[in-house]
């Protein structure tokens, strides 16, 4: 069906960049609320040290080759030592360290206020777009779909004739949503830009990161075999030299 | 560290300045963010910057960080009014600050009053238990009122907890070495190799203290890092050539009676030598005497 429908300019007024503009001022005064609402956050010492030790050990995973095999070994059941060695966490701490962060009233309070300065304005402004702007064809997605994105794009067409490439305003919104990052960094310096995406993915994967980093950090040490590197230096530099003095 | 880029870009800042041709702001940003210690230049070129009301107010927001880096620089040059007065510049700004209360710290440190300087810091410390440079400061002072051992324990307990900070390693290292305990420094610069293997410096610090700890396996293990110090600075760093020349000879003499393992040290040995007398016959061709007198005397 390649029917040319023409849009009235009156939309893309009227729809389309007032609510880019609504979601861009939406995010720089999300950016201002959070500024003011960031409590400081004394460092967890226990946290610290961890994240340390596993810099620590990443090193010595990754230049392995080049200490000698005695001290690699020394440092290798340093870390990895039953009784206590840095990396070894036995299974009855794990649980604990997830229980406690959700029972820390502290962490718990500063989980809510990251989670909901993002959740209310996206729940307000979709159901504000809902409300005014669905019912009509929004705009024309320059490429062509196929059938399966109907649902998704089309949501307040009824029509089941129309073209899947003419959306509806809510996938405007969305595209705004995950497409408006790059702008505000610009706006608002490098590191401040509205990581909206980033921060989802934060939400899910929380509690569990440091008992099973140190566990996935011993295994990985465990496996390492030494290959001392240096004597192959010697010959690199036989080599160097050899060049240098010719 | 520096890189090279950085440092050429700095000297070139460095005499456009001292020539009079302007861009001093840009000097010490470059000077705060390599963390380089030029404070003479800094104290000079900043008191203008700040004693300069137009000048002051172009820069807004980042004066305040400029009167920190000069108060830091007269402090490091005795200046004690200038540095006194930028702090309550910054003090009257950031009344319950911790990086004011740190410069504080610092303003007694430079005057000798240790007893006070450390209550400053313990307070600091008991707000905030994991500073980083409060602790360094704490072991700058131990090293500065000539308690080593006190500087080695405070330092051995931070990197207990930050142990993945290769400045500190490197200063314990440095510590080790002028106690002459060698099998600790040792253990420090294997740190520091671990977590930046391509850096020359730490091989060749390494392989100095093996070779000064002695004994037949130290001396083969710092032959080796010295050939690797070649390598990674394609055969330039003259202490490194000495350093397989002084090796070759030391195991040569310690494992007389024993088999020579001879793989390839004849070779690095006599290559070594000769791209020595090359490098002194272009840079100091007067002292190439002593040089080939010295290497003689080695290969017996």
């Amino acid at each position: 069906m390649a029917e040319d429908l023409v849009l009235d300019t009156a939309i893309r007024d009227w729809v389309l960049i007032p609510l880019s503009v609504v979601m861009v001022l939406i995010g720089i005064l999300r950016y201002f609320v959070s500024k003011l609402m960031r409590s400081f956050q004394v460092p967890d010492p226990k946290i610290v040290k961890e994240g340390q030790v596993i810099v620590r050990a990443r090193n010595l995973r990754g230049a392995a080759n080049f200490i000698p095999p005695k001290s690699f070994r020394s440092r290798r059941v340093y870390f990895s030592n039953e009784e206590n060695g840095l990396l070894f966490v036995p299974k009855g701490q794990a649980q604990n360290a997830q229980a406690q962060m959700f029972s820390d009233p502290n962490m718990a309070m500063d989980m809510m206020k990251k989670n909901l300065s993002m959740i209310i304005p996206q729940t307000l402004t979709f159901a504000w777009v809902n409300f005014f702007f669905s019912g009509f064809v929004a705009a024309k997605i320059p490429f062509p779909l196929t059938q399966r994105f109907r649902s998704m794009l089309q949501n307040g067409i009824d029509l089941s004739t129309v073209d899947v490439s003419y959306v509806s305003s809510r996938s405007w919104y969305f595209l705004n949503l995950f497409g408006l990052r790059g702008l505000f960094s610009l706006i608002l310096g490098e590191e401040n830009a509205m990581d909206d995406t980033q921060r989802m993915m934060q939400m899910g994967g929380f509690g569990f990161d440091p008992s099973k980093s140190l566990s996935a950090e011993k295994d990985g040490l465990d496996i390492v075999q030494h290959e001392w590197a240096l004597p192959k230096f010697e010959h690199r530099a036989e080599a160097v030299l050899k060049k240098l003095v010719s | 560290m520096v890189s090279k880029t950085e440092e050429t870009q700095l000297n070139r800042l460095e005499n456009q300045v001292d020539n009079g041709g302007g861009g001093a702001w840009e000097y010490l940003c470059l000077v705060r963010k390599l963390k380089v210690r030029r404070s003479e230049k800094v104290l000079k070129y900043g008191l203008s910057i700040l004693n300069d009301p137009k000048k002051r107010s172009a820069l807004g927001p980042e004066e305040w960080t400029l009167y920190e880096q000069v108060a830091i620089a007269a402090m490091d040059c005795q200046c004690l009014n200038v540095a006194k007065d930028c702090k309550k510049a910054l003090l009257k700004k950031f009344p319950e600050s911790k990086r004011v209360g740190r410069l504080e710290g610092m303003l007694l440190e430079a005057k000798g009053l240790w007893a006070e300087a450390e209550k400053v810091y313990s307070s600091l410390l008991e707000d905030n238990p994991l500073d980083q440079v409060i602790h360094k400061r704490k072991v700058a002072m131990a090293k500065a009122q000539g308690n080593i051992s006190g500087a080695i324990e405070s330092l051995n307990k931070y990197l207990e907890i930050f142990m993945a900070d290769h400045d500190a390693w490197r200063e314990l290292a440095e510590i080790y070495v002028s106690l002459q305990m060698y099998k600790q420094a040792a253990f420090c610069y294997e740190e520091l190799i671990l977590s930046q293997p391509t850096v020359p410096l730490y091989h060749l610090a390494y392989a100095d203290v093996l070779y000064t700890l002695g004994g037949l396996e130290n001396l083969q293990t710092s032959k080796k890092y010295y050939a690797s110090t070649i390598d990674l600075t394609g055969g330039k760093n003259t202490r490194a050539l000495l350093g397989v020349c002084l090796c070759t000879s030391a195991i040569g003499q310690v494992s007389k009676g024993r088999n020579k393992e001879d793989k390839e040290s004849p070779e690095l040995q006599s290559l070594a030598a000769k791209a020595l007398e090359k490098e002194y016959r272009q840079k100091a061709d007067d002292k190439l005497g002593l040089l080939t007198s010295a290497l003689r005397s080695l290969k017996i």
